[in-house]
């Protein structure tokens, strides 16, 4: 068949920055994920704030300081991943997406990207705020800035997976559950090396081995759970 | 709307012994439901194919494979030659897909959006080929303003722009007329006729007036299965009407 308008298949690199673009503007426009993803870790600061403060004679919050940040990160997480597909639904774009002749799984690299970059975004205003109401004073170890990269490997694989888990659950009925019936389980291990990481480096003392193993173990998750997203995700989206 | 605008667009040089579309012995089964039920048939280049049934006959279910959206349980489906199941992305190069949900983005401009198609299709010169597009719709005035501030026929308008910005061969058309007042559907009309021309048309519609003033072939489909399937000139209307109501009304043919 020929045409008389001249296409020219665009490179897959085109695609997904055509894509992520597309996904960044319309946030940009809106701020729909970062407004509700920001408020939403405030409230979680405020309701920690209202729990440790009645069992502050009792608690170390410094040793649970890894678990909690990540509490946050997950549950705050989950809402933005479960709004991520709601605008391709809405007056059937993803059908839109599916049309054009490409790789699927640009979608998917496209999707993680805006996800990721969006989930930091609020990291970067939470966990400031995190440390200013729960660690100001607290005996923090001098390895804490070392925080930054447990919680940029941990931010990329809950991306990754929550945006292959979000494509499943958004034509579910009770998509709201269903996205983190699967996704906690799933980003188990993750969150147990994330957290291990995490707590390490804040609490101090002998962490360089156990901080190290966390993170590696949290790198070859990602590596995996990546790669087997990107596979699947043809497959996921068509079904 | 300038006809010149869109008529230099046709799709020439199809080849003559491919038909646009066949369809063979296909079926799409959901669990143990049969929506699409053993189905065939083959339409020329430059058809206009009007689908009718009553709900849940399998209509959308067929213009969803031919759109390339859903696989085929059983069968297959060949556009111009090009088997869907086997090249997929190949075939997509040459379909568009007009529904009453508009694909857009709303909180994104008309422009914004049909740029993203137009650049994600990889058509040259993108902005020269939607700001035709967009005369052609007659919206360049509101090409800046977000869709979510459009009227329900000027979002349609759009989606026919979006669904032409690659100069498909093939346009499916799914319940067009769903939503839109009598001006917008003659408007409607008016850029599908200007288009018509060089292009395979397949309409999934409930409005017979409206199908059969357009069609050169007539499908009428229930529970999955070709209840008819002819040339609208081998049709006698007052019969397919009569036959038409049966169907609708009973669900079976």
């Amino acid at each position: 068949m020929a045409r008389s308008v001249q296409v020219k298949t665009p490179s897959t690199f085109t695609e997904y920055k055509i894509l992520l673009g597309k996904d960044l503007r319309r946030e940009f426009r809106t701020k729909e994920m970062l407004t509700s993803m920001g408020i939403y870790s405030i409230l979680v600061l405020v309701v920690y704030g209202a729990a440790l403060s009645q069992s502050s004679q009792g608690v170390d919050v410094l040793q649970m300081s890894g678990g909690l940040l990540w509490a946050l990160i997950v549950f705050t997480s989950l809402l933005g991943l479960n709004r991520s597909f709601e605008h391709e639904k809405e007056n059937g774009c993803l059908d839109g997406l599916l049309l054009v002749p490409m790789d699927r799984s640009v979608i998917f690299l496209a999707k993680a990207t805006s996800n990721l970059l969006f989930m930091l975004v609020v990291e970067v205003i939470a966990v400031p705020l995190y440390f200013f109401f729960f660690l100001t004073g607290a005996p923090v170890s001098d390895s804490w800035p070392l925080l930054v990269w447990p919680l940029i490997v941990g931010t990329i694989g809950m991306a990754g997976i929550g945006t292959l888990l979000s494509t499943i659950t958004v034509n579910t009925r009770g998509k709201d559950v269903m996205l983190a019936v699967l996704f906690i389980p799933l980003i188990f291990p993750l969150l147990y090396a994330c957290v291990s990481a995490a707590t390490v480096v804040l609490v101090g003392g002998d962490w360089q081995t156990t901080y190290l193993t966390s993170l590696a173990l949290a790198g070859g998750y990602d590596v995996i759970m990546l790669l087997l997203s990107w596979v699947l995700y043809g497959y996921v989206i068509s079904a | 709307m300038p006809a010149s605008d869109v008529q230099t667009d046709q799709a020439t040089d199809q080849p003559a012994d491919q038909p646009a579309i066949l369809v063979d012995h296909v079926s799409k089964i959901f669990g143990s439901r049969r929506a699409v039920d053993d189905l065939s048939l083959s339409i020329p280049h430059g058809a206009f194919l009007s689908i009718f049934g009553p709900n849940g006959a399998g209509k959308t279910t067929l213009l969803r494979m031919l759109a390339t959206l859903s696989r085929p349980s059983e069968g297959r489906i060949v556009l111009g030659g090009i088997d869907i199941k086997e090249h997929p992305e190949q075939a997509r190069e040459h379909v568009g897909l007009i529904s009453h949900r508009s694909m857009l983005y709303d909180d994104l401009t008309a422009y914004e959006n049909l740029m993203i198609a137009a650049r994600l299709y990889g058509v040259e010169n993108p902005d020269a080929r939607v700001r035709k597009l967009l005369d052609a719709v007659e919206l360049s005035h509101r090409s800046m303003d977000v869709v979510r501030t459009f009227s329900r026929g000027m979002t349609q308008r759009i989606s026919i722009a979006r669904a032409l910005v690659a100069d498909p061969d093939l346009v499916l058309l799914d319940e067009p007329y769903s939503g839109l007042d009598p001006h917008a559907v003659d408007v409607f009309d008016q850029i599908i006729a200007t288009v018509r021309e060089g292009r395979t048309f397949v309409m999934v519609s409930h409005d017979m007036d409206k199908g059969l003033a357009a069609c050169s072939h007539v499908l009428v489909m229930a529970r999955g299965r070709k209840a008819a399937f002819a040339k609208k000139e081998e049709i006698d209307f007052d019969a397919f009407s009569a036959f038409y109501k049966k169907t609708v009304g009973m669900g079976v043919a």
